[in-house]
């Protein structure tokens, strides 16, 4: 079905922007203005995804020009879900944001600069065709430069270098990868791709393409030999930035990984062993890496990794109810990694570090802000009934029933690192006698700030764990939304005929 | 820089220049050149002003911001794009006029939003070199 | 021998040559200024180069790139000759 507004998630995300640009200097009518206009958005991703749900799949052409030449937009379930997510995510945020960032940093705009991350992530999941998928990257990764950069510490620069070094080689293997695909198809819409690649007889040069997308959406989302530069640099950013980053930048990845991988080139046997090894180690690696941390940013950042490797398993399983695994995963991960680390720069605010040999007593302080952090905690470690626990119970039946053991093995062992890593947080965090903290003096603690941003910070965890809570006990509608994204994901037919059913 | 004859020179030169960076914004459709280049080219024109009489005296002569461009051309590149909208046709899609309008040809949405891409170019541009000039 | 022959036998290997003598004087120095002035002849000479290419194909919209080009190498030189001064001035 054709809807010109299909584009309206992205459109609007750029309309705040520029009308957050016009109020450069005001700071409190920006914070009002990105609160209201991220709640609006929310509100037109659930229309989008009702109207999507019900009707089928929707597409736009930029311009007018017919499909495998023009710019399509297409809004299938799965990017409508994504759409959905970030908005959810990006108004958590920018209602954190609103308490915990400072007025500097406002002042050198971070506001429009993160409402045209935000634009970028939303065009990320509803382009339709391949180069444009490589735009929408470009966009996203230039806001988050700046974002990452903004105030100029001098940790903040060290960590950007290696995240803008790793991304731009990340976006140059993935426009050579679209060139060689462009240069074999002579196409670069992704539902005429997925006709014209089936029909290539050279499989091996087909197959290189595909590393080389691997490898380009690879280092975006973190997964094993190209994971580095994320824990070298997601600690660094204030906590409001790394909360949409951990959220939501690396998903994207994902993402372009299992639409590119389920649409575009349906991997054959040494695909799937070489995306099933990758995840593999991914989980491995970032697991051990989050135990012999001990910033709890740096373990949440390893945390991302191991994780990212559960959502990929589920790609190297290749069946459906795999599928349907790794799009709850990716569902419930956005929600909660976005929460941990808010929750992480909440209790950075209030005991001023974030090393675990130093933070303790929490819960004895704070024994109701404890129990909100417990949530997103939990929800993590998968604990039935909390959100995390459904998406690794379709995983693993989804590997056995290929009889693929040993990934199966390695995501129980994902998740028993994950169990040892938070125990190890919430006794070193909450439970641990407290040391007494020197005072530092160029935090602005919890206690100093106007009752509006704690009650801002505050509520912005409160709600995210409320969502988190409702996806592990409302779980069989989402599970019914995920087999609908995995059942059209293995069958495609209905996504090429939206895109290209128009000329026909 | 204090010589008088690039200083004379360059009063001459911001008027042309920023005529020809026009004439290539208008001319951008079919032919090479369009808002980007044309933008580039009046910054430069601004640029060279500021080197031969100092960035206060151009300041001055700009008389806002520079950054101030930026939103500006953005809501005009957006208004360009989102104008389809309202005749049910998808983002972007190009309106043109019936009849050419003389000297400039015919106009329709994308000249909008190459002029509107013009004035952020100039924009970005100018904050840039300025600020840089500035620490200089 | 008709223009584009003058063109495509004299003109161009002579600039072609000039590039080359040019390059040489730009990687000698062997002050700062010398490669300032010779970088600024480099794109003159390019200049050159496009308007010749622009009469033999018969492309006036090269010209306009020739135009920008040379507009492009006076600020460069500009801003080269304005660094050195404040340089000179700090020293």
């Amino acid at each position: 079905m054709s809807s010109p507004f299909v584009v309206l998630p992205i459109i609007f995300q750029l309309f705040l922007a520029v009308l957050l640009m016009f109020c450069w200097t005001q700071k409190n009518l920006q914070k009002l203005i990105s609160v209201v206009g991220s709640l609006v958005a929310v509100i037109i991703s659930v229309v989008l995804f009702a109207a999507v749900w019900k009707e089928g799949i929707y597409t736009t052409q930029a311009g007018n020009w017919v499909a495998p030449f023009g710019i399509t937009f297409v809004a299938d379930t799965f990017s409508t879900l994504m759409v959905l997510l970030t908005t959810l995510a990006g108004l958590a945020v920018s209602v954190f944001s609103v308490g915990s960032v400072r007025n500097a940093r406002i002042k050198f705009g971070y506001f429009p600069i993160y409402h045209f991350l935000l634009m970028g992530l939303n065009g990320a999941f509803l382009a339709g065709d391949i180069f444009n998928l490589y735009v929408w990257f470009e966009i996203i990764i230039i806001s988050s430069f700046v974002l990452i950069t903004i105030g100029g510490e001098k940790a903040q620069l060290e960590g950007a270098v290696k995240y803008v070094t790793m991304n731009l080689l990340a976006s140059v293997v993935f426009l050579t990868a679209i060139a060689i695909l462009y240069g074999l198809t002579g196409s670069l819409n992704m539902a005429d791709l997925s006709l014209k690649v089936a029909e290539i007889e050279n499989r091996g040069l087909v197959n290189v393409t595909a590393i080389l997308f691997l490898v380009g959406f690879g280092i975006k989302s973190a997964v094993f030999p190209l994971y580095f530069w994320l824990p070298a640099s997601y600690h660094t950013p204030p906590p409001a930035i790394s909360a949409i980053f951990g959220g939501l930048l690396t998903k994207v990845g994902v993402y372009a990984l299992i639409r590119v991988f389920t649409l575009i080139f349906i991997p054959d046997e040494f695909m799937i062993n070489l995306i099933s090894g990758m995840a593999a180690i991914t989980i491995l690696s970032g697991g051990i890496g989050a135990l012999i941390q001990n910033n709890l940013r740096k373990i949440f950042s390893y945390l991302i990794i191991c994780h990212i490797g559960f959502m990929i398993a589920g790609l190297g399983i290749y069946t459906e109810t795999a599928l349907i695994g790794s799009v709850f995963y990716l569902t419930h991960d956005i929600i909660v990694k976005t929460t941990l680390f808010m929750v992480a720069g909440l209790i950075f605010k209030i005991k001023g570090t974030y090393s675990l040999r130093l933070l303790g007593g929490f819960y004895k302080e704070y024994p109701k802000l404890s129990l909100l952090m417990s949530i997103s905690l939990f929800s993590l470690v998968g604990i039935p009934p909390l959100s995390g626990f459904w998406a690794k119970l379709f995983l693993i039946e989804g590997g056995l029933s290929v009889g693929n053991y040993w990934l199966v093995g390695f995501i129980l062992l994902g998740s028993f690192l994950t169990l040892f890593i938070i125990a190890k947080v919430w006794a070193g965090v909450f439970w641990k006698d407290s040391i007494h903290i020197p005072v530092k003096m160029q935090v602005k603690y919890f206690h100093e700030l106007k009752p509006l941003k704690r009650q801002a910070m505050v509520g912005s965890i409160i709600f995210l764990s409320v969502l988190s809570l409702s996806i592990g006990f409302g779980a069989e509608y989402v599970i019914q939304v995920a087999s609908k994204v995995a059942e059209s994901l293995m069958n495609p037919q209905d996504y090429i005929h939206a895109v290209l059913g128009q000329t026909n | 820089m204090k010589t008088l004859i690039f200083k004379t020179a360059s009063n001459y030169l911001l008027p042309l220049l920023l005529l020809f960076a026009v004439f290539i914004l208008l001319r951008g459709h079919y032919l090479p050149g369009g808002g980007f280049v044309g933008g580039l080219i009046a910054s430069i024109a601004f640029v060279i002003h500021s080197f031969a009489n100092g960035l206060e005296t151009t300041r001055k002569i700009i008389k806002f911001h520079p950054g101030f461009l930026m939103p500006v051309g953005l809501t005009i590149a957006l208004v360009a794009g989102a104008a389809p909208w309202l005749f049910g046709m998808p983002f972007m899609t190009g309106l043109w006029m019936d009849e050419p309008i003389p000297v400039i040809g015919l106009v329709g949405s994308a000249l909008f939003f190459d002029t509107g891409v013009f004035l952020v170019v100039i924009g970005v541009t100018l904050t840039i070199i300025f600020t840089i000039s500035e620490g200089l | 021998m008709n223009l584009y022959d003058y063109l495509y036998y004299v003109i161009l290997p002579v600039l072609a040559i000039s590039t080359v003598i040019i390059f040489i004087r730009f990687l000698k120095g062997p002050t700062l200024s010398d490669r300032v002035v010779s970088l600024d002849l480099l794109l003159t000479t390019g200049i050159g180069i496009i308007a010749v290419y622009s009469i033999h194909t018969d492309q006036p919209t090269f010209l306009d790139i020739a135009m920008i080009l040379a507009l492009i190498a006076f600020l460069g030189t500009v801003a080269f000759s304005y660094y050195l001064e404040k340089r000179e001035k700090n020293e």
